[in-house]
């Protein structure tokens, strides 16, 4: 709390009659930074953004921006503005007129608001469409203007609620490489509303990952997908392996995990994770940080002495392209993917049905409560 | 050989199924044209026998205008008319100002109460006319509200303000402004509105910056449908009208009751022009307008 | 002032009823109180020059049934079953006739409704009249001096005239909701149809026609319940003798002075309306009524 941050949320309940949407989440968004809020549909997630932009006003708890506490202030009293997900363009009005819309609001003098309008349109590329009208615009261009409609105001904030979610693949990636550049250009605090992991891992400076109302782990793409602390963080980014198990050691960040076949294999403990010996756990191992190897063989790896060791059965091999998927049977029964990419020729020569060698560093396979 | 019979028959079987599908295609045109014939006719020939040289309406005798000039010649006439206008203009502004409220309330909010606001709206739409035109006339009478035209002066102008009439067209066509404004209301997308806000405006420029100007073909289409249903109407208008005030409906009645002359034809031709002219305004306004024009008044 | 408007601003219902104050004002007095009026009025005894004398009784309702005004009552719900028969039997098909148009005809020929829908009512029943009259009627003056009959037919002051006056006064009322479920049918349900070797009249039977009930349902409604209160077509085609129970009513407020009992009269007819619109909304779901 002590730091100065562009959105401050506390404890934040939103129920709609007997659903709560938002379930008492605290949050802090930095000045300056690319935030964005992760989760599946029915998270919460585009509900916390319309709370911050005024839309829905919070069952309890506060929201302050800038430090400003913003109670029951209705959105044209806030500093912020929203990109919406279908753009919500005024269709009666041209491009030019939908861009002014809020400068006129905030009775902007006449000769400034088109100044700033020629420049938000030139900042998104559009000088020279000012007068059609959005029907007239690709979804492209119509994502554009929705942008320049609401950075032309010079908002604190920026509220993007799945913007890119209508367009299709192509021109997704070219808009987030695009956004991206124009958010550090701006230097604008944007939060970035989406279910696309990959979107949210490209572009964000940190990550919300929400289920159920509830903010399960921030931090940066890095620490979301290397450090996940729990198993709908490790499932949700990316591709995880978990094998269940029962802690036997336990000594700071390192702990030892007994499989259900008796291996004994290492693993590490993140640090808010409150385990104690003897409790049921699961290791949650990414499939590229496995080496595969025939039964007895070490991986061609410098610390190949360090890793730890398990032994499954070769069950299938998937050929796609820069890689090859591996799944192997643990003898309980687990199924573990390993992902190797296609230029290992120890892999290569493990044969479906054959024993195979199965190792990971410690730091790789992450305790996480079942 | 066989197979050539075979080739034979089935391509015999397709040039009947052509030819069937040909005559039965041709006979649905036909009831098509049929159809429209019986809706046109009887107003077609209503219209050229307001041209007949005689008293009557079956057979010609020649084209004559005199119909129209002893239409226009005729002051209860002309007084029914500017009658109609005046009672249509009135209780379209009322009702369209009263209905668009009414529907902006009932497709924008949760409230106590909704469902009876919604049976008391679509009430006087199910209602026949007569019995809400003998509802209004005992009220009228038990009230003591009366029904003679209340006499106004001002500036020189005589105007009598037949209070009781506009008061009944108010009543029915409120229901009808509000279901065509509603229709409008539902089609229109709420984040607009949030996006306005979003961009500092207030509830009241938000009204008038985003959503009047989207409602407006909602509006318009309920204000053309509420004068029509003003100038159309006959039997309310009858049962609340004091002594000696007439509309144009009304005072076509009695003719009628009087007798059938040519004259009562070329009447019908002047309200047919203003139903054309109604048409024609509505279609303008709806291809000139925005993506939807109004609706189209099915209730 | 300001603390109005925070007030207003925390209770939704508030600003609805505030919206809605106008309208409800109006209608709870001038159409709601009328109607509580003449509810009252249906259990009160007739003064002797006209007006009411306060006193219960249970005489009028029972009058609305004597066979005198009841045979009318009958008759009026046989004439508007009777029009809404022939309403649909010549809608329906016009109304698929437009429906398979290419779009830009689809879009004249509804205009081509749309004209005769908002003509006057009054105009388009006295057209009917200068066509049906018995000696001076286009029809009949026309079929004599063809040669072709040589007594007039029996076209006007019967019940016959008033249906064709219903019938040509509200079919456009039938076929643009028929028509709007028509317009929305899915093209390839039709063809899934005769991949399944449903034939043409198949087709209709088990796809086209179930669909476009509601369209059907709702027109029935729409012609129904103004012919059985049809005042004007009776009172120009009926010729004074056939009558319906709208004019009946009327009598009772213009001639008779029994306001009592038309009000009796008026509340029967609205409960057979009533009675009509709860089955309409059994018979359809609200998804259904909002596609019309």
């Amino acid at each position: 709390m002590s730091e100065a941050y562009a959105v401050e949320l506390e404890r934040v309940v939103k129920k709609f009659g007997e659903v709560v949407a938002v379930n008492g989440i605290s949050l802090g968004v930095r000045d300056g930074e690319f935030f964005s809020l992760l989760g599946p549909s029915g998270c919460g997630k585009t509900t916390t953004l319309r709370l911050i932009a005024g839309f829905e006003m919070p069952t309890s708890g506060s929201v302050r921006i800038y430090g400003e506490e913003q109670g029951y202030l209705p959105p044209y009293q806030r500093p912020v503005n929203t990109v919406f997900q279908n753009y919500a363009l005024f269709p009666h009005m041209t491009v030019a007129q939908n861009v002014a819309f809020g400068l006129e609001m905030k009775k902007v003098p006449k000769e400034e608001i088109k100044r700033r309008v020629a420049e938000a349109l030139e900042l998104v590329r559009l000088t020279g469409k000012e007068n059609r009208r959005p029907k007239q615009l690709s979804g492209g261009q119509k994502q554009r203007v929705a942008l320049a409609r609401a950075l032309v105001n010079r908002p604190k904030v920026l509220l993007l609620d799945e913007p890119l979610g209508a367009l299709d693949l192509k021109l997704r990636k070219a808009m987030q490489s695009e956004l991206k550049a124009l958010q550090e250009r701006v230097g604008i605090t944007f939060i970035y509303v989406t279910h696309d992991q990959e979107e949210a891992l490209v572009m964000s400076d940190r990550i919300a990952v929400m289920n159920e109302g509830n903010v399960l782990q921030v931090g940066t793409p890095e620490e979301i997908y290397e450090q996940p602390q729990n198993r709908f963080v490790a499932d949700f980014i990316g591709k995880t392996n978990f094998i269940p198990g029962k802690v036997v050691m336990l000594s700071g960040e390192a702990a030892d995990v007994r499989l259900e076949d008796g291996t004994v294999v290492a693993a590490a403990r993140p640090e808010a994770l409150g385990v104690s010996a003897g409790e049921q756990v699961v290791l949650s191992i990414r499939p590229e940080k496995i080496y595969i190897a025939p039964h007895g063989d070490k991986p061609l790896v410098p610390d190949a002495d360090a890793l730890t060791h398990a032994v499954g059965q070769l069950q299938k091999v998937f050929f796609v392209g820069v890689e090859r998927r591996y799944i192997v049977a643990l003898p309980d029964g687990t199924e573990v993917e390993v992902r190797v990419q296609n230029t290992d020729r120890g892999a290569r020569r493990c044969r479906v049905g054959d024993r195979v060698s199965l190792y990971w560093r410690r730091a790789h396979a992450r305790l996480l409560k079942e | 050989m066989s197979d050539a019979n075979l080739a034979r028959a089935l391509s015999r079987r397709s040039r009947m199924a052509k030819l069937k599908k040909r005559l039965s295609e041709g006979l649905f045109s036909g009831y098509g044209f049929l159809g429209y014939l019986f809706l046109y006719l009887p107003i077609i020939i209503l219209v050229i026998f307001s041209f007949n040289d005689s008293r009557s309406t079956a057979q010609w005798a020649g084209f004559t205008t005199r119909w129209y000039v002893a239409m226009a010649k005729d002051h209860q006439i002309i007084l029914s008319l500017w009658n109609s206008l005046f009672v249509a203009v009135v209780s379209t502004v009322i009702s369209v100002i009263i209905g668009t409220l009414a529907a902006l309330a009932m497709e924008r909010y949760r409230f106590w109460g909704k469902l009876m606001m919604d049976a008391v709206l679509y009430l006087p739409i199910i209602i026949p006319d007569i019995a809400m035109a003998i509802m209004l006339l005992i009220f009228f009478d038990l009230s003591g509200v009366g029904f003679e035209p209340w006499k106004v002066h001002f500036f020189g102008v005589h105007l009598a303000v037949p209070y009781s009439v506009i008061i009944g067209h108010v009543a029915f066509n409120i229901s009808f402004v509000a279901v065509v404004v509603r229709a409008r209301l539902a089609q229109m997308d709420m984040v607009l509105e949030e996006a306005a806000q979003d961009l500092y405006a207030d509830p009241w420029r938000t009204f008038w910056r985003v959503t009047f100007p989207m409602l407006l073909p909602g509006i318009v289409g309920g204000a053309l449908l509420a004068f029509t249903l003003s100038m159309d109407d006959f039997v309310i208008t009858f049962f609340t009208s004091g002594a000696g005030f007439n509309t144009l409906p009304v005072r076509v009645f009695s003719m009628i009751k009087k007798g059938v002359t040519p004259k009562i034809n070329a009447v019908s031709t002047l309200m047919l022009l203003f139903s054309l002219v109604l048409v024609a305004i509505s279609l303008i306004l709806s291809r000139g307008g925005s993506e939807e024009g109004p609706s189209t008044p099915t209730l | 002032m300001k603390k109005w408007l925070t007030l207003l601003r925390q209770r939704p219902s508030l600003q609805a009823w505030l919206l809605l104050l106008p309208s409800a004002f109006w209608l709870f007095v001038f159409f709601i109180a009328p109607l509580f009026i003449v509810l009252v009025y249906s259990f009160l005894e007739r003064g002797t020059y006209g007006g009411v004398v306060w006193h219960f009784t249970l005489e009028n309702y029972r009058r609305v049934f004597d066979p005198l005004y009841f045979k009318t009552f009958w008759r009026s719900f046989y004439i508007a079953a009777v029009t809404t028969f022939f309403t649909l039997l010549l809608g329906y098909p016009l109304a698929y006739y437009i429906a398979t148009r290419p779009p830009k005809r689809r879009g004249t020929l509804v205009l081509a409704l749309m004209i005769p829908f908002w003509t006057n009512f009054l105009v388009r029943t006295y057209a009917w009249l200068t066509l049906l009259r018995t000696h001076t009627g286009l029809i009949n003056v026309t079929l004599m001096s063809l040669g072709w009959i040589h007594k007039p037919l029996p076209l006007f002051g019967n019940d016959t005239a008033i249906v064709i006056g219903l019938v040509y006064g509200w079919l456009p009322d039938m076929i643009l909701p028929i028509y709007a479920t028509l317009e929305r049918l899915d093209r390839s349900l039709l063809e899934a149809a005769m991949d399944l070797y449903a034939s043409g009249p198949n087709v209709f039977r088990r796809v086209i026609w179930p669909l476009s009930l509601p369209g059907v349902v709702a027109g029935s409604m729409l012609v129904f319940i103004p012919s059985l209160g049809a005042f004007v077509t009776p009172a120009i085609l009926g010729g004074g003798k056939a009558l319906m129970i709208g004019n009946i009513i009327s009598n009772q407020f213009l001639a008779a002075h029994d306001w009592p009992f038309g009000s009796a009269l008026s509340f029967v007819m609205m409960a057979v309306m009533l009675i009509a619109t709860l089955i309409y909304f059994r018979a359809t779901s609200g998804e259904e009524r909002r596609q019309l």
